[in-house]
């Protein structure tokens, strides 16, 4: 696909508003380097240079920014390897097993709903018609379930936060579900996962707060 | 000399032009018509809030009565945008509040709107009767409960409030009541449907309680739209129904309870009583023992939300087969697809189609819906023309045969979970199947990509998607050739919003004059350098390039370093002066 040097793109609907106007701008000295990159590609259209008010009037007509040639990726790899490295590949990574934030793309009350669903009603049950109508029943909209793990267990549990309201008997439950008794309680701390997908320190917000946010627990030891 | 025709004439003339198209031709006529046109315009729709300052659109439209913005960029739905961003309405309620004391409808997306911001509208606007908050945030039921208080006596029995149930059941509540309720008690059952954040929700149940509202609501004859919480309980649905039977739109609250005959019954009752009813939503907790009361509704129903309801496909293809009219359909993926054939056979006016993922986190797929879902769906229903549809697989043959199905199609979005994902049958990239739709869907005006695609699916958009107002792409292409390709293809481009994809300096560059066309671009984890965005700053001056980067500011980092989030949109209001710490302006020398 080759490009005219200058003037209009071909299927481009704009007239040419392209930014090489160092060219034809004379008090325009600053981008240099671009210009140097594009140099070797102007050198054939001396007759089509416009002032710079002329430039910028109505629908403009100058020159890119930066030339377009064919082969747009063959140098800069060392640009595209950037891009990579700061792609958000590398943020998030969540136990579910999805690293990419913002991935799929649905709306942050569908994912809430989403996982709402998910924790009220056991998988298991779903596709048990005949027990369903015993959760429909039993389903305390007021509940809420959040996950908890605990470090070097394998299995996570489940705990309802809506029937707590400190710290203290949430920790005292959770130490009891994982069978350790309250000295081994000092040896962990609790750490939960907010709605934007960060884990803080249980603690050290005021509780309310803390239960708004809070998405799922996990129990880490102190020290490693 | 010749003679116009006096201004009243062309007022009354201008009064049958409606859409801003039109009425933006018009005011280029000449000078007259530009003068008569602004003085009778009563409508606006400003999609970027940035794009234009209040003052601007004031001193334009003197006697506007119906505005609409909106804010953050779309990728804001999908956390992409961080908080505190920008997008406040506050500037421009101060505004208008001034200027438009007759101001009658307000609607607004992606948009902070603060309790400050309600009480304004509530205390500056005495004609005031719609307002739509879209995905907004800021707010509390204070907010709200002000512009319940402050705007309630005024609405008339005829006018409709689409969309803020919240209003029109406090509207209804408070006009027949003595103002024995301060705000704290008001805090209503109905769902704000704007996206507030979830935590509002649960507050409510408190609150709503036979000894709060003891007789609600004795007759509702203006009332066309109820959405309930999901905390309301199915059994007081009944009741509520019975008294306003001229609904029109019902979004149901917790759709569970234990079968019992008499609730069933009177539910059944209520709704067959519903004889207006066009829309169904809500349905959480759906206990499908329950679902046939609904069916004496359904002949009736055109639009059908079933995208929280997480019942399986048996139960879903009873409910969707009883509704013959049915023109749009939210649902979760358990509907499978022998769900969507079954739909496919019944709903011969279906028009959009979404569907929705109910483990979207999964690596592996919990549901049996495919590629084939879709193309039975396409090929049975001739009017669908908008879909959106999540799945974890897909074929290039799949995507030829919806396009070919359904040439018709305006709005195509396919997200494949998995991002990057080949066509399973023969392992190549998705790019023909992707370019069959943008051949043969001649009207096309919105597309989101997904899977495996090259810079070859951007080639086929550039030249064949000529009506593509809207483009989403994320985790495609090479280089810069694809990015290239669509900027200089496709003529009627607006929005173009790409993230994760290796599309660097040179491709904006050479097509920056394409962005003054558009209302905006965004683009994230790209390969976009710091020094390409400084230079567009430079030289484009109608242009805002914003750069985001939460590492800190970007002239730390060489020139060469690729910022993290760009955002350029066209603007005659310059660079914002509401920033926050990570956004910086390329700044045009003045």
């Amino acid at each position: 696909m080759e490009l005219q040097l200058g003037l209009a793109l071909p299927t481009s609907p704009v007239n040419d508003f392209d930014l090489n106007c160092h060219v034809s701008d004379p008090t325009e000295a600053a981008s240099s380097d671009l210009c140097g990159r594009g140099d070797d590609m102007i050198s054939g259209r001396s007759n089509k240079k416009r002032g710079f008010i002329e430039a910028f009037e109505l629908p403009p007509q100058t020159l890119p920014l930066l030339l377009w040639n064919d082969h747009p990726n063959d140098d800069d790899d060392d640009d595209d390897r950037k891009g990579v490295e700061n792609s958000s590949f590398i943020a998030k990574k969540n136990d579910d097993g999805y690293c990419i934030v913002g991935w799929p793309p649905i709306k942050f009350r569908r994912k809430k709903i989403c996982s709402h669903n998910r924790d009220d009603n056991d998988r298991t049950v779903l596709h048990n018609g005949s027990a369903r109508a015993g959760v429909g029943g039993g389903v305390n909209p007021n509940s809420k379930y959040v996950k908890v793990k605990m470090v070097g267990v394998g299995i996570a549990r489940k705990i309802d936060l809506s029937r707590h309201h400190s710290y203290q008997t949430l920790t005292n439950t959770l130490i009891n579900m994982f069978g350790k008794c309250q000295q081994d309680a000092q040896s962990f701390k609790l750490a939960y996962q907010d709605r934007e997908g960060d884990w803080l320190l249980a603690g050290d917000v005021p509780w309310r707060t803390f239960i708004q946010s809070v998405e799922r627990l996990k129990i880490l030891r102190i020290g490693g | 000399m010749a003679y116009s025709f006096p201004e009243e004439v062309l007022e009354h003339v201008f009064s049958f032009i409606h859409t801003d198209k039109d009425r933006n031709a018009i005011s280029l006529v000449c000078k007259s018509w530009y003068e008569v046109e602004r003085w009778s315009r009563r409508r606006i729709f400003i999609g970027n809030c940035y794009a234009v300052s209040p003052g601007i659109v004031i001193r334009r439209f003197p006697e506007l009565r119906s505005v609409a913005l909106k804010g953050k960029p779309h990728f804001a739905d999908f956390n992409l945008v961080p908080d505190g961003w920008g997008g406040n309405v506050y500037p421009w309620i101060a505004a208008m509040a001034m200027a438009y004391p007759m101001l009658e409808e307000l609607r607004l997306k992606r948009m902070v709107v603060t309790d400050e911001s309600l009480e304004l509208i509530s205390r500056s606007f005495k004609n005031f009767k719609v307002l739509v908050l879209s995905s907004c945030e800021g707010f509390s039921t204070d907010g709200l409960a002000a512009i319940a208080a402050n705007c309630s006596g005024r609405f008339s029995e005829e006018s409709r409030i689409s969309s803020f149930d919240l209003l029109s059941f406090a509207t209804f509540f408070l006009s027949n009541q003595t103002k024995r309720y301060n705000r704290f008690e008001l805090k209503p059952a109905c769902e704000v449907d704007i996206g507030s954040p979830i935590s509002l929700i649960p507050d409510f149940a408190h609150h709503w309680c036979p000894s709060t509202f003891p007789a609600w609501p004795p007759r509702c004859p203006s009332l066309r739209t109820l959405r309930l919480n999901r905390a309301v309980p199915l059994d007081r649905l009944p009741n509520l129904l019975r008294r306003a039977p001229q609904l029109v739109e019902l979004g149901t609250g917790a759709y569970s309870a234990e079968h019992r005959p008499e609730v069933f019954s009177s539910l059944a009752g209520a709704f067959s009583n519903c004889k207006e009813l066009k829309s169904l939503s809500g349905f959480w907790d759906v206990v499908p023992d329950y679902l046939p009361a609904v069916y004496p509704a359904c002949s009736g129903i055109t639009s059908l939300n079933l995208s929280y309801a997480t019942i399986q496909s048996p139960d879903l293809i009873k409910l969707v087969t009883q509704c013959q009219n049915l023109q749009r359909l939210w649902v979760l993926d358990y509907i499978e697809d022998s769900g969507l054939d079954a739909l496919a056979a019944s709903c011969k006016d279906l028009q959009e189609l979404r569907v929705f993922p109910s483990e979207p986190y999964d690596m592996e797929g919990n549901v049996a819906l495919t590629e084939q879902g879709l193309v039975s769906v396409s090929e049975g229903c001739p009017k669908l023309h908008s879909v959106l549809y999540f799945c974890r697989q897909m074929t290039n043959a799949a995507l030829v045969s919806i396009a070919k199905n359904r040439p018709n199609m305006t709005r195509f979005r396919l997200c494949i979970i998995e991002p990057r994902t080949r066509d399973y049958q023969t392992l190549e990239p998705l790019d023909v199947g992707f370019g069959a739709i943008v051949e043969h869907c001649k009207e096309l005006h919105r597309l989101s990509l997904s899977g495996l695609l090259t810079d070859r699916v951007f080639e086929y958009i550039g030249t064949h998607a000529k009506k593509l107002e809207m483009l989403s792409v994320a985790f495609a292409g090479d280089g810069d050739l694809g990015l290239h390709h669509v900027l200089s293809g496709c003529k009627s481009l607006r929005k173009l919003e790409i993230r994760d994809c290796p599309f660097g300096d040179k491709a904006l560059l050479a097509n920056a004059a394409k962005l003054e066309t558009m209302r905006s671009l965004w683009m994230s984890s790209c390969s976009v350098s710091f020094g390409a965005c400084k230079l567009l700053g430079q030289k484009m001056p109608r242009l805002n390039v914003e750069v985001m980067d939460e590492r800190g500011r970007p002239d730390s980092r060489p020139e060469s370093c690729s910022v993290e989030k760009l955002y350029i949109y066209r603007s005659v209001a310059g660079p914002r002066s509401d920033m926050p710490r990570f956004v910086w302006t390329m700044k045009t020398p003045s």
